[in-house]
């Protein structure tokens, strides 16, 4: 399967630009989150009525579309850990203290699959279209659905995932005492187009996606067997981007992964629960510049649960 | 490959388990009625499950907090799941769809938190719709793969349709597929605010249908493979025959005026299984008794079977709309439907849509042979999904 184009929205000077991957910087308090010219990608009057994650979501989209040249994908797939914040906040806030009439607008775009749905009508694209929410494992889902649609009758399928802050959240997670995570929650979203066949906008091969839910054994006989079934093994890896945020000491990580690089995705991203989409975009433009012919990425945002995902370069 | 469905769960308002509710379906019984159980403070019609959180925690022997999405969703999983045990040579999987996950809880927090000094944040800790899925996991003992769908009305379809396809591709040997949602503030003003609430009982495909009674459930169903088959000896009670998923692309809630997406659900899932469409008998209709969904869903029941629409029903009208538990919930209704070689009654219905005349079945019909039935969810966001079990 090949990555045919990607497409991300994050704190880092990553939308549109090819050479973003050589201008990350480690994340601070001053990084803002990118604002695209959105009026390029979305109608004014529809831009209006949306919330940060779905300009997101929609704008990653269409440039992939625009990159890849497929308008119309065989499925949209949408991963998204806590969905469409915003609105939610906004109808329950309204729902609890205005009486008579609530206008409808953010009930509407409160649901998860708003995103996957504003996809398929800006696209007007009829075909499989679907949202999974499975906390830090959301993307990966997507991805694996992604690959079963390749394995069926499909060619090209639009994936990605995204998730938003809101000011609540911040709220609340400093009230549960997670201080450390508190003033690093950020937003972002990165799409992808998938496709059986290579092209000449194809950067790197995805070779599988896998997940385990609720895990109690041992996550290096996981991640060892993941790759055995992909005719590979830890000594040709040449680079793991994790997304742990904590949940893994740097002496496991050094355990698990020995000598090999470790680049933690969150010090560019920041917080919430699909950086690993982010990682994807990242693993796809390192191996299409060169600095690696497989990449790991590993992902274990709650610690009871693993998300594995493998890269390679086209020649590999 | 054949996908084998070989036990069911259900919980809703017409029963706690799935002797319950199909006594009630054959008596035509509704269990949408004035809000009892809740602790909402309101007086209106929905199709509320018969249990209060606190009876349900202790029935299911389950700590607080946890939403009532996960308690109804465990209820119906754990009937489902009755009798089937971890098993090395049988790679088990879970998926669940929801569309309002813990927000039961998480509304309870942010009127406290508007009302009062200190909320009780332990409320938001089930919000996401994840911890929704993993509680039930927990709780039957199920680890690996473990996922959350939520294309609003449609996902309890495509949790058992993506069960289906990781079956076929050798990814899983058995999988619990389902879903859940509770009643909540949010949902029934959300309706209302799109003014499709009604606030009398429901009548699917009739012409002076005006909106939707909510409701709450969960469904769930146990696919295996013939692998599985072969270790737990279990005896299949249907197959899995067809399904596909669509979308509308017309506009964000509204469904199209021809019917596009929810015509090409059904033609779709019907060439997945290679079934004449003259060959169905019985389908369950997604019937919400929103003026939108039934114009458009006969529009796309026409466009397929012409002047052979097989008999037809919505049972929307005992359980009340129970969002992404729907299509899980309707599903064991079809398989019921399938073993008893019954067809449902289509309640509160007296004069057909002008423009379609299509007629649902009014009365318990058990004098035919059910061998295929269809079942339709529609969605929020254009996601039309559509899922055919055949006998046994």
């Amino acid at each position: 399967m090949y990555i045919n184009a990607c497409s991300t929205i994050s704190h880092q000077n990553s939308f549109q630009n090819e050479n973003w991957i050589n201008e990350l910087t480690l994340l601070d308090e001053n990084n803002e989150l990118i604002t695209p010219n959105y009026k390029e990608f979305i109608a004014p009057t529809a831009l209006r009525r949306m919330s940060k994650i779905i300009r997101m979501g929609l704008t990653c989209a269409k440039d992939c579309v625009k990159q890849s040249g497929i308008e119309n994908p065989d499925a949209i797939i949408v991963g998204t850990a806590l969905g469409c914040l915003a609105d939610t906040e906004k109808f329950l806030n309204n729902a609890l203290t205005l009486k008579g009439l609530i206008p409808p607008t953010a009930f509407i775009q409160s649901t998860h699959n708003t995103i996957a749905g504003q996809i398929s009508l800006e696209l007007k694209n009829h075909n499989y279209n679907v949202t999974h929410t499975q906390n830090s494992l959301s993307f990966e889902h997507a991805l694996i659905d992604a690959i079963l649609c390749l394995n069926e009758d499909d060619s090209n399928i639009l994936v990605g995932a995204v998730d938003e802050e809101i000011p609540l959240l911040g709220e609340l997670t400093g009230q549960f005492g997670l201080d450390s995570i508190k003033n690093k929650l950020t937003s972002s979203a990165s799409f992808f187009m998938l496709s059986n066949n290579k092209t000449e906008t194809s950067k790197a091969k995805l070779v599988d996606s896998y997940t385990v839910g609720l895990n109690t054994s041992d996550s290096k006989k996981i991640i060892n067997e993941f790759l055995e079934r992909n005719n590979t093994s830890l000594a040709d890896v040449d680079l793991v981007l994790s997304n742990s945020y904590g949940t893994v000491s740097d002496s496991e990580i050094k355990n698990l992964f020995d000598s090999i690089e470790v680049i933690p995705v969150e010090q560019h991203t920041g917080y919430h629960l699909t950086t690993a989409a982010f990682g994807m975009h990242l693993a796809t433009e390192m191996i299409n510049q060169k600095s690696g012919n497989q990449i790991l990425i590993y992902n274990t945002l709650n610690n009871s649960n693993i998300g594995l995902t493998l890269l390679q370069s086209l020649e590999a | 490959m054949s996908i084998y469905i070989t036990s069911v769960g259900v919980i809703s308002a017409i029963g706690l388990n799935v002797e319950e509710n199909y006594r009630s379906l054959k008596n035509k019984k509704t269990g949408i009625a004035p809000i009892k159980f809740l602790d909402l403070n309101k007086n209106i019609l929905a199709g509320e499950v018969k249990l209060s959180n606190e009876d349900l925690i202790e029935r299911l022997n389950v700590s607080s907090p946890i939403s009532r999405t996960s308690l109804l969703g465990l209820a119906a999983a754990k009937e489902a799941w009755k009798g089937h045990q971890h098993n090395d040579a049988i790679r088990t999987g879970l998926i669940s769809a929801t569309s309002v996950g813990g927000m039961d809880n998480t509304e309870k927090y942010y009127k406290q938190r508007l009302e009062t000094e200190s909320p009780d944040i332990s409320l938001v800790t089930t919000h996401d719709s994840g911890n929704t899925t993993e509680r039930i996991a927990k709780a039957l003992g199920i680890s690996g793969y473990i996922n959350t769908l939520s294309t609003a009305c449609s996902s309890g379809a495509n949790a058992i349709m993506l069960g289906a396809r990781l079956m076929q591709q050798n990814k899983l040997d058995r999988v619990l597929v389902g879903g859940s949602d509770s009643f909540t503030h949010f949902t029934e003003e959300g309706f209302r605010s799109l003014m499709i609430y009604s606030d009398e009982w429901v009548k699917p495909f009739d012409e002076n249908r005006d909106g939707l009674n909510l409701g709450e459930g969960g469904g769930f169903l146990v696919l295996e493979n013939d692998k599985s088959l072969a270790i737990t000896n279990n005896k299949p009670l249907a197959t899995l025959a067809g399904w596909a998923n669509t979308a509308d692309a017309y506009h964000q809630t509204a469904s199209s005026p021809d019917g596009k997406g929810a015509t090409l659900a059904i033609s779709n899932a019907l060439k997945k299984g290679s079934i004449n469409p003259s060959k169905v008998s019985y389908v369950n209709a997604h019937g919400t008794g929103t003026p939108n969904n039934d114009l458009s869903e006969s529009v796309a029941l026409i466009n397929v079977f012409k002047d052979n629409v097989p008999p037809f029903s919505s049972t929307k009208a005992y359980t009340g709309h129970t969002l992404a538990a729907s299509g899980a919930i309707e599903a064991v209704y079809s398989i019921l439907a399938l073993q008893h070689n019954v067809i449902f009654p289509n309640l509160n219905f007296s004069t057909p849509i002008t423009d379609t005349k299509l007629v649902p079945v009014v009365n318990l019909n058990k004098e035919q042979e059910v061998n295929i039935v269809l079942s339709n969810s529609f969605g929020f966001g254009g996601n039309n999904s559509t899922v055919i079990f055949k006998k046994a």
